[in-house]
């Protein structure tokens, strides 16, 4: 059982700048919690903050509803992995996995067995009598969350800990702290800059931007309802398609060179808007190559399944598309191009335009 | 596999993966004894009695007691049973020279200002046995405890080979 509430967090340094602002978020018992957005957006500090290794300047943080904010991180019941792994060189894979329970002066025999039991789950069984120098980036890794297991702590904290290993490595050691969530059933938070890492992962996300929450929702309702323009750009590969000062006219979007046709249910969520610019998204996985939206091709990436058309639409906007299939479109093709799913979004506040929920 | 354990077979099991330290403590210490010995013995105001015998000899013996007991004491750490010899040879061979230059001075004496004085006075000739034994007893220690270990560790590898199979 480990619920942990962050209430209000702020951090403000010693020279006044502020790295987070009034972070709010119950975390449930089990539940892994991504933290995701891009660099100096502070869901580091905010993660550091949580394990006891940064002062928090304002706010309140819970672990199961006592107020540990003012606990010394040795006392948190928190364990921690790193990007840097910080294993100890000189020391084996087991005495490395059993140094916390060492100095806690825990029984040899019971330290044996966690390690034992740990390295079972992680597969370093036949590593543990080699150093951190014998094993590769992913193993390393495992042996840092290893490190972590056999304190059995009550929430497990990861920073980074993916983004010193090679794609395919990170892929698979993804897929571990997978299995390994299932397995422990731990609360976990996971910092990372990673959108796959974030959508793959987590049972929510949190997205940053500048020290402020931007959203917190399930990896779909981040990707399928985007509460506004940061979030509906930092989550989705390739990034959304944006059209800045769309008209709503006549049932339709008009502007930068380009119009485009709304469904009924598109013009009862912008009813509002009427004569108002707004802004259009677009995810280059909802373009398809049957419509009459007049693309001029710039450039053209098979990648096997799918294809990626890069091209100018109207007065010279950018348009990326993500087609099935192999294309092979050249440089200067018109490709006749439909918009499928379309996002709108509020000109002067960036949030999402949605239909009234009743 | 490690449920079922007891804490004796859990003891075995651990050593898997622990080092001998105990062992390679030991042969520290027996190193540390043996220059305390060496930096004591001369420590006399008639040096140049020590020099009508084998001073160089003293010295090379010292640089390779130092070199072989370390070499050792990385195996013993490993479980390694073939540095046990060696310790104990060591062992014997540092209850020998309790005989040999410490005795020797002890009983010898020079003419210091017309004055028949002792070479090695008591004091300095028990510190230097207690070096000398506790250095020995040091090493002999580690080879026995080693000995057990390695020993037992193989019998518990074999157990485990066993089962497997």
């Amino acid at each position: 059982m480990a619920e942990l509430q962050l209430q209000h967090l702020d951090k403000i340094y010693d020279n006044k700048v502020q790295a987070v602002f009034d972070f709010n978020m119950d975390v449930k018992d089990g539940e892994l919690i991504v933290l995701v957005g891009p660099s100096g957006c502070g869901k580091s500090t905010t993660l550091r903050m949580v394990a006891g290794l940064e002062d928090i300047s304002r706010g309140k943080l819970l672990l199961d509803g006592r107020d540990i904010t003012q606990t010394p991180a040795k006392d948190r019941d928190m364990a921690m992995v790193f990007q840097n792994y910080a294993l100890y060189g000189h020391m084996t894979i087991y005495e490395n996995m059993a140094f916390s329970l060492t100095l806690r002066k825990e029984d040899p025999n019971v330290i044996h067995k966690k390690v034992l039991a740990a390295a079972e789950i992680l597969g370093l069984t036949s590593q543990l009598n080699k150093k951190p120098a014998q094993l590769s980036g992913g193993q390393r890794q495992r042996v840092a969350m290893g490190r972590s297991i056999v304190r059995n702590p009550k929430v497990f904290l990861f920073d980074e800990p993916l983004s010193n290993l090679d794609a395919k490595l990170r892929g698979a050691t993804r897929r571990e702290i997978l299995l390994l969530h299932k397995r422990l059933k731990a609360t976990m938070l996971y910092v990372t800059h990673d959108q796959t890492e974030a959508l793959t992962l987590a049972d929510r996300i949190v997205c940053m931007s500048m020290g402020h929450v931007q959203q917190i929702g399930t990896p779909l309702e981040l990707y399928d309802r985007p509460d506004n323009l940061f979030v509906a750009g930092f989550i989705g590969l390739p990034p959304m398609n944006f059209y800045h000062d769309m008209g709503f006219e006549d049932g339709r979007l008009k502007g930068n060179g380009f119009e485009v046709e709304l469904s009924a249910e598109e013009k009862e969520t912008l009813k509002d808007y009427y004569g108002k610019e707004i802004i259009l998204g677009v995810r280059p996985e909802d373009i398809t190559a049957d419509g009459p939206l007049q693309v001029q091709v710039t450039n053209n990436e098979n990648l096997g399944m799918n294809t990626l058309v890069h091209g100018s639409l109207g007065s010279n906007c950018r348009i990326v598309a993500k087609l099935r299939g192999w294309s092979e479109y050249r440089n200067g093709d018109s490709v006749g191009m439909r918009f499928g799913r379309k996002h709108f979004f509020d000109k002067d506040t960036t949030n999402a335009i949605r239909k009234e929920e009743k | 596999m490690t449920q079922a354990m007891n804490d004796r077979e859990l003891k075995l099991d651990r050593m898997r993966y622990v080092k001998n330290t105990a062992s390679s403590r030991l042969c520290y210490l027996a190193i540390l004894l043996n220059v305390l010995y060496f930096v004591s013995i001369y420590k006399s105001d008639v040096g140049s009695w020590y020099y009508q015998i084998l001073v160089g000899g003293s010295i090379v013996y010292n640089l390779l007691f130092m070199l072989i007991t370390f070499l050792a004491s990385e195996g013993v750490k490993n479980y390694q049973k073939n540095f046990v010899w060696p310790l104990f040879i060591l062992g014997a061979l540092q209850i020998v020279r309790i005989f040999l230059l410490p005795t020797q001075a002890h009983q010898a004496t020079v003419k210091v200002g017309g004055e028949e004085v002792i070479v090695m006075q008591t004091a300095q000739y028990i510190r230097c046995i207690i070096y000398l034994a506790g250095s020995a007893a040091c090493l002999i220690l580690a080879g026995v405890i080693n000995q057990r270990k390695a020993s037992a560790l193989r019998r518990h590898i074999g157990n485990i080979g066993k089962e497997a199979a």
